[in-house]
């Protein structure tokens, strides 16, 4: 009880005693989320604001004679005439990897219903991205599981890889199967004692989505056992604009974390469209100027300052890395569009899923004609390297022959057997969703398409044969398999077991 | 009402005109808000109304209040105004009012900035704190 007795005293004695000086102001006027505040001289861009009753808000107009604010939680307790103080302070979100496996909203408050979130550290929302000299170039590179893209469009740590198509075109899936993938890689290095792997942590940002679609997603990760590598964060189409404005910044705080403290993460914005909705909407109603499409003259910084915050650290500053994989869902196919231009800008390449390849049944379906990674194959394993190189210009010269092809003409030997070859590639890279493949089984098919060993297997039993094979390779040469997922190249050795594995393979597919 | 662009330009323009020497005169308000009144140009309601919200901002932020929980002896009160007159310059109108609530101490309002060194906002920071 003594001590008790002199914690408290002590306590009561480093409470400051002196005067307290506040900057305060009087509502003027509240709706739809905004408040414009008379008074609050000293208030700074950004700055947060206390309403009382535990009600913040973000000052983001600072006028001649108001301060217009965004209220961040209940805004309905908010009167006309009710004090407001500044805080001196930014807004902050808990970071770390107490989130893991955790839902929570734009603030960093759990929605999950799993209890308070354990978190020492906090992050500010905005924060300047880094600098050039602290950044360092792409190599190193995240499998996201899918053969076209970790073939054709290979992402590297540190990246901006934009997805983007029209609605139900399969972006999310590719996000989803992203994360699964190297969810299933860390599981992988940890219990096999991998310590020069460095794994990758997930961030998953949902704007303006239906409630029923994140519960989805989140019970999909929770299945694949993703969900302890990952953070999602959520400001569904129920939450206010504020909210959905802030999501993306709040995870972005996270995501730094683990960036600046030597570690890897990946973070998903889905979708920036809606994102920029919801900015749009705030920025109306705080009266700001608005330009094309009504959007504010600044929605393109509002992307380029959050997307600039994804990089890859050198060495000195911890070699951490931010990756991002901003979502944009375009309106009939139209990528000139103004938010579509401004993202496509901003970031290091394109996956660009088209509707009519997935009606065909061509899924993932990404149209490598416009895809484009401006990493390339920087960030590719040296395996990759060797059978992917000729992959994109195999299924260019057959999308020439294939349009020509339905002339009716009779063509060479050579240009059949191309057509051929292509119809096969396309059907290899056909791949079911939430099925990420590993790199060294996605090197030996690849091997084995572009050597010619499904050349005289049937179109429509190319996925079967396929599945087979990888069955076989995982199940009977898994000591091959071992071998090139740790040397990452094929090798003249390697190639020629592979070449045994899969002759061996052709003689008893049928 | 609905307060035009151009009604808040002029309005503006008129709040600048009476301001000098960095502080609002008193007279060149009135004779504006009269001659406003008789010239009646258009729009004029809404610029006088904006002119007024300016002025209102204008002398709150010139205002200071401050609030006591007993009556001050007239020296503290002297000492207070010299204080505060060489914080934020001349022109400022100073009020004194008694707020029991307060318990003890001072608490002084100058536009938007509150110095608060009564028992009341003690007690509410350390229940904060706790």
């Amino acid at each position: 009880m003594s001590n008790l007795l002199r914690e408290i005293q002590a306590q009561i004695a480093g409470v400051k005693t002196s005067v307290a000086k506040h900057n305060v102001g009087l509502v003027r006027e509240i709706g739809d989320g905004v408040a414009k505040i008379e008074g609050l001289t000293d208030a700074m861009l950004n700055e947060m604001l206390d309403f009382g009753n535990g009600v913040t808000g973000l000052a983001l107009n600072l006028e001649e004679t108001e301060v217009g604010a965004i209220i961040l939680g209940e805004y309905t307790s908010v009167k006309e005439g009710q004090e407001v103080r500044t805080t001196g302070r930014l807004l902050q979100v808990p970071v770390g990897k107490g989130l893991l496996g955790r839902a929570v909203n734009a603030l960093g408050q759990p929605v999950d219903g799993k209890g308070p979130v354990k978190s020492d550290t906090t992050y500010p929302v905005e924060k300047i991205a880094p600098g050039i000299i602290k950044r360092r170039s792409v190599s190193q590179p995240v499998q996201t599981g899918i053969m076209a893209i970790d073939a054709m469009i290979p992402i590297g740590r540190g990246q901006r890889e934009l997805i983007i198509g029209d609605r139900s075109t399969g972006k999310t899936t590719i996000s989803i199967d992203t994360i699964i993938s190297n969810a299933r890689l860390n599981k992988a290095a940890e219990s096999g004692g991998d310590k020069d792997y460095r794994p990758l942590y997930s961030i998953y940002v949902a704007v303006g989505q239906k409630q029923s679609n994140v519960a989805r997603v989140i019970s999909v990760l929770e299945e694949a056992g993703a969900m302890p590598y990952t953070i999602v964060v959520v400001a569904s189409a129920s939450d206010s604009a504020t909210n959905q404005y802030l999501a993306p910044f709040a995870g972005c705080a996270m995501g730094e974390w683990f960036m600046d403290n030597g570690m890897d993460a990946l973070i998903i914005y889905d979708d920036l469209s809606k994102h920029a909705v919801a900015y749009r909407q705030v920025s109306l109603v705080l009266k700001r100027p608005s330009g094309r499409e009504a959007y504010p003259g600044d929605v393109f910084y509002l992307h380029s300052r959050l997307l600039e915050r994804s990089a890859r650290l050198s060495e000195k500053y911890g070699n951490g890395s931010l990756t991002a994989l901003p979502i944009i869902e375009t309106q009939l196919g139209d990528v000139s569009a103004y938010i579509p231009t401004n993202v496509i800008s901003i970031t290091d390449g394109q996956i660009y899923l088209e509707t009519d390849l997935f009606y065909q049944g061509v899924r993932p379906a990404i149209s490598v004609g416009l895809s484009v990674s401006r990493v390339g194959s920087a960030a590719q394993t040296k395996a990759m390297k060797q059978v992917a190189g000729r992959i994109k210009l195999d299924l260019a010269q057959f999308r020439e022959l294939a349009a020509f092809a339905q002339f009716g003409s009779d063509l060479d030997a050579a240009t059949q057997a191309k057509i051929e070859r292509g119809k096969r590639i396309v059907e290899v890279f056909k791949q079911p969703q939430y099925n990420p493949i590993s790199v060294e089984t996605q090197a030996a098919i690849l091997w084995a398409a572009q050597n010619g060993y499904f050349d005289d297997v049937a179109v429509e039993k190319i996925k079967d044969c396929q599945s087979k094979l990888s069955e076989y390779l995982t199940t009977r040469k898994s000591d091959l398999t071992t071998k090139l997922a740790k040397e990452k190249a094929l090798s003249d050795a390697l190639t020629a077991e592979l070449k045994a594995a899969v002759t061996e393979f052709k003689q008893t597919y049928k | 009402m609905k307060i035009s662009k151009q009604a808040r330009r002029d309005g503006k323009q008129l709040f600048r005109n009476c301001v000098a020497n960095g502080l609002l005169d008193e007279n060149r308000v009135r004779q504006t808000v009269q001659q406003v009144i008789n010239q009646k140009p258009r729009g004029y309601v809404a610029t006088l109304t904006h002119f007024q919200r300016l002025v209102r901002l204008d002398v709150a932020r010139r205002t200071a209040r401050i609030e006591s929980a007993v009556d001050l002896p007239d020296d503290l009160r002297t000492g207070i105004q010299t204080n505060l007159a060489r914080r934020y310059g001349p022109g400022l109108a100073v009020s004194f009012a008694r707020n029991a609530d307060l318990i003890a101490g001072l608490r002084v309002q100058v536009g938007s900035d509150v110095y608060d060194g009564s028992v009341r906002a003690r007690l509410v920071e350390l229940a904060e704190n706790f």
